[in-house]
């Protein structure tokens, strides 16, 4: 799992190696090993917030089958700060 | 930190600090701290003498209470106030963050959006939804307000009862509390709503600021978006002191620290939301608002500025101090009980919140 910008900082990391075979399965990993994510990737009800895109290789989850989207190994896994403004 | 006063700066690109001796006359600034994250509000609790929080609301991630033991030093990211598991609302934004009582002294309020009070009794660390107010019988005459959201922005602490609260929400109204939080009733008697059909509904009014006197119990003030009010505790209803000001709108005022007939407040036009001709001033009154007088010593000739909801307060010194921020970026203080303001900081982000700390 990659992360960018602010989930960088959020996680301390910039990369991360989970075994996980879909996407939500990588993100409760990735929250595992770094537990200060949990409320920066979901909101309290356990949805994903916002304005964080997450792409599986290059694909945007959304327009995949989003957090049950499978995973192979040496899969990508990228948490992207959506961009906002101008 | 030496004895003197803090203020506490929040903008929409993270927040400062200015921190001065008890003579006023030299700042030093701080920041940005949570640089880049819209910061709605902070607090400093006067009852342990070291503690701040700060309401964050960064886009990416969402938004986090920041707490800091330490005068400010340091900070801890604390849990988020969540609502209940199936309930409607999700937790989206920290408007106010209020400590509590000084007979309870773990307990800190927070207000949020969409509108809810959260309590915490371990100092701002974890939070639990007050339902009996989120899911009062007339949230559903809840609507928003300017900022497209329904907020709870005040919550005044009664400084003579520490079970009697009473908050704010745009535009729902105020509420009161008289048994710590457990029940609630309207409290809107003799408030105007100018934008609804029927001007006087028992909810729904655009409160825009609301304050208790830190000292003196039972007494409170509130900017309401048309008018501004006192009331005491025992009183019926609000008292209506809007005449003599220059504009009927404003989102910022507050209340004087000695003396509880002593308000401050910043008009604006309503339509352009800014400072009207002749430009910035603070309207004081020391008649618990049956006269208004505007001071401006100091301050820009002509300038239409504008100033948010928590965007004026006062520290606890004598003569009081007196501070605002303006969505411009500039903060202007008065350590002379208001005669004359200088400006103690320029060029910041645009301001939301000006609070104080005054550490003895």
């Amino acid at each position: 799992m990659l992360l960018r910008g602010a989930y960088r900082d959020f996680a301390g990391r910039s990369r991360l190696n989970v075994e996980a075979t879909t996407v939500g399965e990588a993100l409760e990993r990735a929250i595992e090993a770094c537990p200060a994510l949990r409320e920066r990737v979901r909101d309290e009800h356990g949805r994903l917030r916002e304005h964080l895109n997450i792409f599986a290789n290059d694909e945007d989850i959304r327009r995949l089958n989003g957090e049950r989207t499978a995973l192979r190994e040496g899969d990508i896994v990228h948490l992207i700060p959506a961009i906002s403004g101008g | 930190m030496k004895r003197g006063v803090a203020i506490m700066v929040g903008t929409k690109k993270g927040a400062y600090v200015l921190r001065s001796s008890k003579t006023r006359t030299r700042w030093v600034q701080e920041g940005p701290l949570f640089a880049g994250e819209p910061v709605f509000h902070m607090s400093f609790d006067h009852r342990d003498g070291e503690s701040m929080f700060a309401a964050c609301n960064n886009t990416w991630g969402g938004p986090k209470v920041q707490v800091s033991r330490d005068q400010g030093k340091t900070w801890t990211v604390a849990s988020n106030p969540a609502y209940p598991e199936g309930h409607r609302n999700t937790f989206r934004r920290t408007w106010h963050i209020e400590p509590g009582h000084a007979k309870t002294p773990n307990v800190v309020w927070a207000g949020v959006a969409p509108a809810g009070l959260f309590k915490s009794t371990d100092r701002g660390m974890t939070w639990e939804p007050v339902l009996s107010l989120i899911d009062h019988p007339t949230s559903d005459q809840w609507s928003p307000g300017g900022a497209g959201e329904t907020a709870l922005h005040s919550i005044a602490v009664d400084a003579g009862d520490p079970k009697r609260i009473a908050i704010a929400i745009s535009a729902g109204g105020a509420y009161l509390s008289e048994d710590g939080g457990k029940s609630w009733r309207p409290w809107n008697e003799g408030t105007r709503a100018e934008f609804q059909p029927n001007p006087e509904p028992e909810v729904g009014q655009c409160v825009h600021h609301m304050v208790s006197h830190p000292e003196k119990g039972g007494e409170f003030f509130q900017r309401n978006h048309h008018r501004v009010y006192f009331r005491n505790a025992e009183q019926k209803h609000w008292e209506d002191r809007q005449e003599g000001l220059p504009t009927n709108f404003g989102f910022a005022g507050t209340i004087d620290p000695h003396d509880p007939d002593t308000a401050y407040v910043i008009p604006l036009d309503e339509r352009l939301r800014l400072a009207p001709t002749p430009g910035i001033a603070v309207w004081r009154t020391n008649d618990r608002g049956k006269t208004w007088k505007r001071t401006d010593r100091g301050l820009p000739k002509g300038a239409q500025l504008e100033v948010m909801r928590e965007g004026i307060a006062t520290d606890r010194l004598d003569p009081v101090g007196i501070y605002f921020g303006t969505v411009s970026g500039d903060v202007w203080g008065s350590a002379d009980g208001g005669k004359s303001y200088e400006r103690v900081a320029a060029y910041l982000p645009p301001i939301l919140s000006v609070s104080t700390a005054t550490i003895e």
